[in-house]
């Protein structure tokens, strides 16, 4: 049991760095994801044909390709383009497409939840539809997205851990390194397992006292 | 620059023009005849009750005014701004109709996300441009004039149905409109609540607000309103000085409508 517990001492730094890049790459991945999540929800709401077909196809591509062929396509199959990227920049925009086109769907439930009085007072008050947007159906819509947007960022940040197949040093790849030289595979998983739990389940709860709490007031 | 001053016409020297005219105005949906060649006129001032049966096109109308639905027929003039069916209007024409037009509707539709302070402010700072502190001070003035000025800090969720109607009162005022337009302020209220909303659009009407209340308040449209239009099927059916409307109607239509309500 102490060799077990100075083997992780041992790693634990290494560890920590990974767990920063996966928090890093999470973190960027939904400050470009959700924000295109919105833009995508207004577009496939639009009245524009185009932006909205345009924006269903980046949806139901994001949605229907796994995030590890999104990833792989981005890094390894962009540079045939003439892009060639680091793994990091390859991870965010990857993961933001993924973030992008799973949100949008979140943000628009959010959206379509607005009653349509709350549009109509907003026009008859004589708001420009750009104004009504802001001030009185985004604060309503997002108020109800809220609790699904953090409960999918804890997904995406599990799902950093698949940027180990684009030599991302986060995480698992950490830990596979780690593995890879110690051969203590099993004792090295399960404190990469365990750092992972220390943020989700924590994350969860907050999740769920929030959600409770804007159920509440709304 | 309110439209009325901009009007060439000086009220001093010349019989008032009427501020809204409705002209052969129709909606359609599909192939369901809503509102069948509406005519109306309102001078200043004066407060009109529309009456009559559900699905007789009483709300569609109000809408259509403010085009909140677009009529599919007919022109819509409000002091200088004219509307037609069929013209995209422009969104600086919309703006003006908008702002001269203040509209209460039956379920409130106050902003739940903001104070009731916030939700009198908002158009003043966004449409008329005025600085925060400015509108909060005028919205505190119309809140008073409610009698909600102590509710000003609260969400609309903490006020009584009767409460939030009379915000959305003072929200619709807070655009210094030339009419208001009411679709059955008090349908969503229970009688005792009704009476509070009522009381204060009897002061408006008294200071001179041109209205149009969508109304099945029976008293109201007799004793507050100067005519009463009774609408059935898309179509104005009858309409004069609400007490003669009201107690000697002469249409079979209208007679057939004020027994069954009369009855209740």
């Amino acid at each position: 049991m102490t060799d077990l517990l100075d083997f992780w001492i041992e790693h634990l730094p290494s560890l920590l760095d990974g767990l920063w890049v996966s928090l890093a790459v999470t973190g960027a991945s939904l400050a470009f994801g959700i924000p295109l999540g919105l833009v995508l929800a207004l577009a496939v709401q639009g009245k524009s044909k185009i932006l909205r077909s345009l924006a269903i196809t980046v949806v139901e591509v994001g949605r229907g390709a796994p995030a590890l062929i999104l990833l792989q396509f981005v890094y390894f199959g962009l540079p045939n383009a003439g892009l060639a990227l680091d793994s990091f920049p390859s991870a965010v925009i990857a993961l933001a497409w993924c973030t992008g086109a799973y949100t949008s769907e979140i943000i628009r439930a959010g959206l379509e939840a607005v009653p349509h009085g709350q549009r109509e007072a907003a026009t008859a008050i004589g708001l420009t539809g750009l104004d009504a947007l802001r001030f009185v159906v985004l604060p309503q819509a997002l108020r109800v997205s809220v609790p699904a947007l953090l409960g999918f960022a804890i997904l995406m940040l599990q799902a950093s851990s698949l940027c180990f197949a684009i030599a991302l040093p986060e995480l698992v790849s950490q830990a596979y390194l780690i593995g890879s030289t110690t051969f203590r595979y099993m004792a090295i998983l399960v404190l990469a397992g365990l750092l992972y739990a220390a943020i989700c389940i924590p994350a969860t709860i907050a999740v769920a006292a929030l959600e409770r709490r804007l159920g509440k007031h709304a | 620059m309110s439209q009325r001053a901009s009007s060439s016409t000086d009220p001093r020297f010349a019989p008032l023009p009427p501020l809204l005219t409705l002209e052969a105005v129709g909606k359609t949906f599909g192939s369901h005849v809503v509102l069948d060649g509406i005519d109306l006129r309102l001078a200043p001032g004066e407060v009109v009750a529309i009456i009559g049966p559900s699905g007789s096109g009483k709300s569609t109308l109000l809408r259509c005014i403010n085009q909140l639905e677009p009529p599919t027929s007919g022109r819509v003039t409000l002091g200088g701004t004219v509307i037609e069916a069929g013209h995209t209007p422009g969104r600086r024409e919309l703006m003006n109709l908008r702002r001269a037009v203040g509209m209460v509707f039956q379920s409130f539709n106050l902003f739940p996300h903001l104070t009731v302070l916030r939700n009198v402010s908002i158009a003043q700072e966004r449409v008329m441009k005025r600085s925060r502190a400015e509108a909060d001070k005028i919205s505190m003035q119309l809140l008073a004039r409610v009698g909600l000025a102590d509710k000003a800090q609260q969400y609309p969720s903490r006020c009584s149905g009767g409460q939030q109607q009379r915000i959305a009162i003072a929200r619709a005022l807070a655009l210094e409109p030339q009419i208001m337009l009411f679709d059955e302020p008090t349908s969503a209220l229970d009688p005792e609540l009704g009476l509070e909303v009522l009381a204060v659009m009897r002061e408006l009407a008294e200071n001179g607000m041109t209205m149009i209340v969508v109304t099945h308040e029976m008293h109201f449209a007799e004793e507050v309103s100067d005519r009463v239009i009774i609408m059935a099927d898309g179509k104005i059916v009858e309409q004069g000085v609400s007490r003669d409307v009201m107690r000697n109607p002469q249409t079979e239509r209208a007679r057939r409508f004020l027994h069954a309500v009369k009855d209740r």
